[in-house]
């Protein structure tokens, strides 16, 4: 379409844009026109960089919303400038992770400052998303999901807080900090028992803790799994419930392949999740390893 | 004459054995062959009834004396030929268990029939449990659904109250400023009628100042 004609007019305006910012630094532009001309070029930043957007220059597109953000910081206009670098940040997402993780940064540090926390752990999510998907490193995702936790928390929007606790979890016990994890399964677990809406899932987070106990050891998991139909009596009706104590026999036992077969039951009514999977595998490993030991 | 007497009972005795033979199986069979046997079986009690006439002859023929016991048999034999002729009328019009299978399309041996129908119904048992099976990974599966529907809803609920107070404190703010504006606004008025006043009072000076001067003079 008119795309590389988009992109030509879009280059042109930046161009404009630097022109006006440069001489605005001059003397008389700022006694004169100053203010004005540089917020005329904040503008036209934002519109080459749409044209960026719409001929698919990501790269392009970022730079842009960036030179826009850093005006606005000069002109003291916090949201506007927040805005543009959550903007550029999308940008970079499809091209440069890198430069949109430093550009949301930039974005959540003024939210933060201005106070605005909700929106700082949206922001964290996403910044922690592109750790999980795109660069891989599970550590860091970690750390901005707690951030996001934390700040909903601070926020009373439990729900938020929980999801972020959660996926944290997960990844605690993927990278064996198992005891982060149990803390955090079952705080979200007691949390959400006593809510009518949230009940349902409780016995789901309540199995998942003590699966990250069996891992540990075995008699914490008992243990812990006497503890939680204390608290939370529909836990003892639930099949996973059913499930844990087969596992649990069947690992006092050293019996392999009973345990292989109260796994299977279970999944041939409801498939396990990747994550389950992991896990029980590492138990079941441990039940190998101990006949390796007895040999 | 007594040879011939025995040989003729040796005949009969024969004859009886095939023709009772042959009424056991004529219930079984149907159709052609039926006829043909019933035939057979005619033409045998026909020669039944030659044997038992030529006895009676015999019979007659021997002296008084030795009569009684031959008479005797040949009541017996004149019995039992009675006797198969009636077999032979029921035999004709006899229910069996063919016409039965016949009409219900089974083949014989009861054994291979409930061979048959155990397999069937094991089958059906367990065609029973896999969709018993299925309807309860179902139910699990709209549970898990049901689950995370709830949480979802708990989240945007508190997203929802979220943005009602961000709106009422907004409300707040605007009423604030727009009261605050209304006040720049009066002080604006009051400015400019000081202003004017003021600018009044020195013109006002100004001419009372000359006209003393010009009076003066």
């Amino acid at each position: 379409m008119d795309n590389s004609g988009k992109e030509k007019e879009a280059i042109q305006l930046m161009a404009d844009a630097d022109k006006k910012v440069k001489t605005s630094g001059s003397f008389l532009g700022g006694m004169f026109g100053g203010p004005h001309k540089v917020e005329e070029a904040c503008e036209m930043y934002c519109r080459a960089a749409n044209m960026f957007k719409m001929a698919k220059n990501w790269n392009a597109a970022g730079n842009a919303f960036c030179q826009a953000a850093r005006i606005h910081m000069q002109l003291q206009n916090k949201h506007d400038s927040a805005t543009s670098f959550i903007d550029a940040g999308n940008a970079f997402k499809k091209s440069d992770p890198n430069e949109a993780i430093k550009c949301l940064n930039a974005a959540v540090d003024i939210y933060t400052d201005m106070g605005r926390f909700t929106i700082a752990a949206k922001h964290h999510i996403t910044i922690a998303e592109i750790y999980e998907s795109e660069l891989v490193d599970i550590e860091k995702a970690i750390a901005h999901y707690e951030q996001a936790a934390d700040y909903y928390k601070g926020e009373e929007s439990n729900s938020s807080a929980n999801k972020c606790l959660l996926k944290v979890g997960a990844y605690a016990a993927q990278l064996e900090q198992y005891a982060k994890a149990i803390e955090i399964y079952e705080q979200v677990g007691s949390s959400t028992m006593d809510n009518p809406l949230l009940k349902y899932s409780a016995k789901e987070y309540f199995f998942k803790a003590s699966l990250c106990h069996f891992i540990v050891d075995e008699l914490n998991a008992k243990l812990a799994v006497e503890k939680y139909e204390e608290m939370f009596p529909a836990f003892s009706d639930s099949r996973e419930c059913k499930l844990l104590k087969k596992l649990l026999d069947a690992h006092e036992e050293q019996n392999c392949e009973a345990f292989t077969e109260a796994i299977k039951e279970f999944d041939s009514i409801s498939r396990l999740d990747q994550w389950q999977t992991t896990m029980l595998l590492r138990i079941k490993k441990t039940i190998q390893g101990d006949e390796g030991d007895l040999k | 004459m007594s040879s011939d007497f025995e040989a003729y009972e040796q005949d009969f005795g024969t004859l009886t054995a095939e023709i009772t033979n042959k009424i056991g199986r004529i219930p079984k069979l149907g159709g052609e062959e039926k006829t043909q046997l019933v035939l057979n079986v005619d033409k045998q009690l026909e020669e039944v009834r030659e044997l038992m006439e030529q006895m009676d002859l015999e019979v007659r023929e021997i002296p008084i004396q030795s009569r009684g016991m031959y008479q005797s048999r040949l009541k017996s034999y004149k019995g039992e030929m009675e006797k198969l002729e009636k077999d032979f009328k029921r035999s004709r019009i006899a229910y069996s268990d063919e016409v039965r299978n016949e009409l219900l399309g089974e083949d014989a041996g009861s054994s291979e029939s409930q061979r048959a129908h155990l397999l069937d119904n094991t089958e059906k048992l367990e065609r029973s449990s896999r969709r018993l099976e299925a309807g309860y990974q179902i139910a699990v599966e709209t549970e898990q659904v049901g689950q995370e529907i709830l949480a979802n809803l708990h989240s945007d609920r508190e997203k929802i109250q979220r943005s009602r107070e961000r709106l009422r404190e907004t409300d707040a703010n605007l009423g604030k400023s727009s009261r605050i504006l209304t006040g720049m606004l009066r002080r604006i008025i009051q400015n400019r009628v000081l202003v004017f006043v003021l600018g009044a009072t020195i013109l006002l000076t100004i001419i009372l100042a000359i006209y003393f001067n010009v009076r003066g003079h």
